[in-house]
């Protein structure tokens, strides 16, 4: 049996002259990285791109603007602060006492998924602002860490990122109306103005005894049904974070 | 094949003093030689394609939410302790280099090992955790510096398994721990580094053991050969499958250098059967025998490792623990021998214990009913062979402590009410979700929940009883002017004619009629005959179009019997039901995953948090109060019984007709679970909703130790003091005076202030106005 190794042998050797690649040359495409709980650190590496269908990344990436035009209360640093504080009156806590909640919850306005502006210059609500909040407004711990590499992620042009870690904030605290907040604030910059609108809403659901933010968040909704090509509700709605305020 | 191809023979005039067979010989060989010739160039193309192709297809990793650790965080510092044993932390008494943790008291040191997750990269990074009670107390960085929030890599729960059901973790070379390369050189080729593919050396040796024993035993194979074996060709076993073995061995060794076989040998050999799944590669079985990455294994473990390679099933450490460790310290004594680890290691190396992961601890157990609703989402946007190819990472929210109690909790309810005749028969159901995110927790499909197959949590269509309930009187409560939580009701016997001319009189449980009642107890007794009047005057319909707001797409008729949960429904539907009613009027579809990556580490697809109002959040806080009325003081009283007092739930008992269904659903802050109880057969069970759903509710509530309940009040809603026998406006020095909320403008007017009364009586009186 041995008989037929030599040959063999011989052969591969005559012809791996003309077939062969060159050693070390391996176009090696391995179909992923490890996934195990260690080797990710380095599971960037310069791999091909899988072909797996991408679903498109939202809408938007063109409309990450008006950020920050519209009374940011978030107390994030790096955070747009442009405007001044309102009031150095102390706010006084006691028993607020808002209009009856719209009493027409379920989604009526038309949702104009189409194009839509944002107004382009700020609307005329004077900005309640980062120096002037009460006290209560200000966030602490993974809140605010969360918050901030949100801020950071927006302001680098990555909604999805920012989304996702405003999800991760809402989970860690999800009582936290100012969470519900920035997180409407980048659906908007999204281009979802209705779940925009919803988080506003659950938002000041959660704001009780906090006029400032209530404002903003009416605010916001301002904008949102505008968007949504409800001008009746914005309008509504303005009035609103007025009274609140 | 080229075998056509005419060879050209030489034209020598054959010698005379030859015999003549000599030259047709070597006509022969000549023709053989190109035939072979022909052949290797057909398998050098095959060894090249194969090999620098896309070597593995890889089935999508789904992975546990990560653990979230931060100040005030509520996780119990066991809880903590059973995810990092999932997670194959080892316990040392300093924690040294990722993976490790050291337990002191209330504090634990780990280092945690990084993961790139969808929103970035949560570095490698030591981390002090204080507990103080349930809660974190402290999170420290490296010397002492505060930690805000901090992420554990999550726990791997699954994959999506091709039709092959062969799985693996792909490693790279330099990913390797210590020892594991020599160790592999040296128990199962020594002479790697030199050969050309082939070793004649242990051909010859084969040959000769072979020779003599008559039979085919010691392969002779080298680990490029048994590469060649795994990766090319079949598992029979004939001199030409060994030859052709032998070939593409040494035209493997000729295009690819040393390292990358053995890069390739490492991820391609397979360790272990989990069942249908194929072990593959040290990658994955490094994660399936010791619930580690492979780069942190120990000399002794790598020994076990790759002495199994000999024959995975036969040294199975779980299955033979005993051969698994006379295995494991041979080889280990190979490794003295051969001068790759000194006599003091190897000793110490045989004092450790095999190591595996216990059966039925966390991180050796399946979670196929939470899989497969993982499945079922990523069908929506991915083709099958994405999943089962691509090496796609899926991001879920499957919190594997939460999986554990709920099992548990089902276990344990049955093993307690084990003495009632047919609950053997009886089988369960249960979802876990979180009411302030949407997001689904747990699920079990199958009363063993480690059993994949019929998913009943998804797929079990089933009469949901007093469950309905909910959902009428939050109708009637939507019309502040017409109903409170203090209308009346009454609850006498009545029947009605159907559309097509039948009869239908429902009675109560108890078969009795309780007279005149209030609203909220109608819901807390789960009164029949009250519901049902209150449905048919604010119409079937009505109350239908509630069933579909609270986020229930399935169609029902609208018969009278609806109102008293004739309509069936999954487990799953009546969770995101339930959920609307936690989560203050806001519906959110069920998720269960929230990113998906690539393998490569890239984002791919986020499915984002999605709610919508449907509710006005003053009509859901009495429904909620209602509901804790329930618990309180109605059919889920017992829960107290367990559970402390300052828990504040709210929830609902169903039970179907002649308790072929228990069902029960309730939630606190932060958790919501619906269990079901019921035979497939849609026999008769010996449980109604209280007896049977609630006890594992309970069991699971006390062991998950949730927050209570709080809804914020709206800002239209008004607590009101109200005589509680007339439901008339009182004062909160009256004698059986008790608050209860209404929407602003339905309260009614506050009544006179009373005199002094006797303390004692007064509480008597209220006492009282519960019982009736």
């Amino acid at each position: 049996m041995n008989k037929w190794l030599i040959p063999a042998v011989a052969a591969v050797a005559l012809l791996s002259g003309c077939s062969s690649v060159q050693r070390g040359s391996i176009p090696v495409v391995d179909s992923g990285t490890a996934v195990s709980n260690s080797e990710r650190i380095s599971a960037n590496g310069g791999f091909r791109q899988t072909t797996v269908k991408r679903p498109a990344q939202g809408q938007s990436q063109t409309q990450a603007i008006a950020q920050g035009d519209s009374g940011v209360v978030v107390m994030v640093p790096g955070a747009a602060t442009t405007s001044t504080p309102i009031s150095t009156t102390p706010i006084t806590p006691g028993p607020i006492t808002p209009g009856p909640i719209d009493t027409s919850p379920v989604q009526s306005a038309p949702i104009n998924q189409g194009s839509y502006s944002m107004p382009s210059s700020p609307s005329g609500i004077p900005s309640a602002s980062s120096g002037g909040l009460s006290a209560d407004e200000q966030l602490d711990g993974p809140v605010l860490a969360l918050l901030t590499t949100a801020q950071q992620q927006q302001a680098s042009g990555d909604l999805n990122g920012a989304s996702s870690s405003l999800e991760r904030a809402q989970r860690v605290a999800p009582r936290e109306p100012q969470v519900l907040y920035r997180l409407a604030q980048v659906r908007m910059s999204q281009g979802d103005a209705a779940q925009a609108e919803q988080f506003a809403r659950r938002g000041l659901t959660l704001a009780n005894g906090r006029p400032a933010l209530q404002a903003n968040l009416w605010e916001l909704i301002g904008q949102a049904r505008e968007k949504q090509g409800d001008s009746q509700g914005a309008a509504l709605a303005r009035q609103k974070a007025k009274v609140t305020l | 094949m080229t075998r056509t191809r005419t060879p050209r023979t030489p034209k020598k005039p054959p010698s005379k003093g030859l015999r003549p067979w000599l030259g047709w010989a070597i006509k022969l060989s000549l023709v053989a030689l190109v035939v072979l010739a022909g052949f290797a160039v057909y398998l050098d193309a095959i060894v090249q394609e194969k090999f620098s192709g896309k070597r593995w297809t890889i089935p999508a990793k789904v992975y546990a939410r990560p653990l979230e650790l931060f100040v005030g965080q509520k996780l119990s510092r066991d809880d903590f302790l059973t995810e990092l044993d999932a997670l194959g932390y080892r316990r040392e008494s300093v924690a040294n280099g990722p993976g490790a943790a050291s337990v002191n008291g209330n504090t634990v040191d780990l280092n945690t090992r990084g993961f790139q997750f969808y929103e970035g990269m949560e570095q490698a990074q030591p981390v002090r955790v204080r507990f103080s009670g349930d809660y974190v107390a402290e999170l420290a960085g490296a010397k002492g510096s505060k930690l805000s929030v901090v992420r554990l890599e999550p726990l791997l729960i699954g994959g999506l398994y091709p039709k092959n059901l062969e799985d693996r973790i792909l490693i790279k070379i330099d990913q390797v721990p210590p020892y594991l390369l020599e160790t592999l050189v040296a128990v199962e080729d020594r002479d790697f580094y030199h050969h050309f593919g082939v070793s004649p050396k242990s051909i010859a040796r084969a040959i000769w053991v072979n020779g003599s024993s008559g039979r085919m035993r010691q392969g002779g194979s080298t680990l490029t050969q048994q590469l060649v074996k795994n990766f090319y060709l079949t598992n029979e076993r004939s001199l030409s499958r060994k030859l052709t073995e032998a070939m593409m061995a040494l035209l493997l060794e000729l295009h690819y250098d040393k390292p990358e076989i053995l890069e390739a040998y490492l991820n391609e050999v397979f360790i272990g059967q989990d069942g249908q799944r194929a072990v593959h590669g040290f990658g994955l079985a490094s994660q399936f025998f010791f619930s580690q990455p492979l780069a942190e294994l120990k000399l002794h473990q790598v020994a076990l490792l790759v002495g199994m390679v000999k024959g995975p099933s036969s040294y199975n450490p779980r299955r033979y623990p005993e051969r698994a460790l006379e295995r494991r310290n041979l080889v280990l004594d190979v490794l003295q021998e051969q001068g790759v680890a000194t006599a003091e290691q190897v000793e110490a190396a045989k004092k450790m214990p095999l190591g595996v992961t216990k059966r039925g601890s966390l991180a050796d157990s399946s979670f196929p009913g939470f899989l497969d609703l993982v499945k079922r989402q990523l069908r929506e946007d991915y083709r099958d062979e994405d999943l089962t190819e691509e090496g796609l990472r899926i991001f879920t929210s499957f919190d594997p402590i939460l999986q554990m109690k709920a099992e548990a909790s089902v276990n344990d309810t049955f093993k307690r009410l084990a003495g009632r005749k047919g609950s053997d028969d009886v089988e369960a159901a249960m979802v876990v979700t979180n009411p302030e995110t949407g997001e689904v927790q747990a699920m079990i499909g199958s009363r063993q929940a480690s059993f994949a197959g019929f998913n009943r949590a998804l797929d079990a269509v089933r009469p949901i009883g007093s469950l309905i309930k909910p959902a009428v009187y939050l109708t009637a409560l939507e019309k502040p002017s017409q109903y409170t939580l203090t209308s009346w009701l009454s609850d006498e016997s009545f029947s009605v004619k159907g559309a097509d001319g039948q009869v239908w009189k429902p009675q109560n449980y108890d078969r009795r009629s309780h007279g005149t009642v209030f609203l909220y107890q109608g819901l807390a007794h789960s009164y029949n005959l009250s519901t049902a009047r209150l449905g048919l005057a604010v119409g079937v319909p009505n109350v239908l179009k509630t069933v579909e707001r609270l986020g229930v797409t399935r169609e029902f008729p609208a018969f009278p019997s609806m109102l008293l949960g004739a309509g069936g429904m999954t487990p799953i539907e009546v969770a995101t039901m339930y959920q609307t009613l936690a989560n203050g009027g806001f519906n959110t579809p069920m998720r269960g995953i929230r990113s998906v990556l690539t393998a490569e580490g890239e984002p791919l697809k986020r499915y984002p948090f999605q709610i919508q109002q449907r509710f006005d959040p003053a009509s859901i806080y009495l429904i909620q109060s209602a509901m804790q009325r329930v618990m309180r003081e109605g059919t889920g009283s017992s829960v107290y019984n367990v559970l402390p007092r300052t828990l504040t739930l709210a929830g609902k008992t169903g039970t179907s007709n002649d308790s072929r269904d228990s069902w029960f659903a309730g939630f606190s802050q932060d958790l919501l679970a619906v269990v079901w109880l019921g035979r497939d057969d849609n026999g008769k069970t010996p449980f109604t909703g209280a007896t049977g759903a609630l006890q594992v509710w309970t069991s699971f509530m006390r062991k998950a130790d949730p927050l209570p309940l709080d809804m914020p009040q709206p800002d239209n809603i008004v607590q009101a003091w109200v005589d509680s026998r007339t439901g008339q406006g009182s004062d909160a020095g009256c004698p059986g005076a008790v608050q209860m909320p209404y929407i602003r403008g339905s309260e009614p007017p506050p009544g006179a202030a009373c005199g002094g009364e006797n303390p004692a009586e007064s509480v008597m009186d209220w006492v009282k106005g519960w019982m009736n």
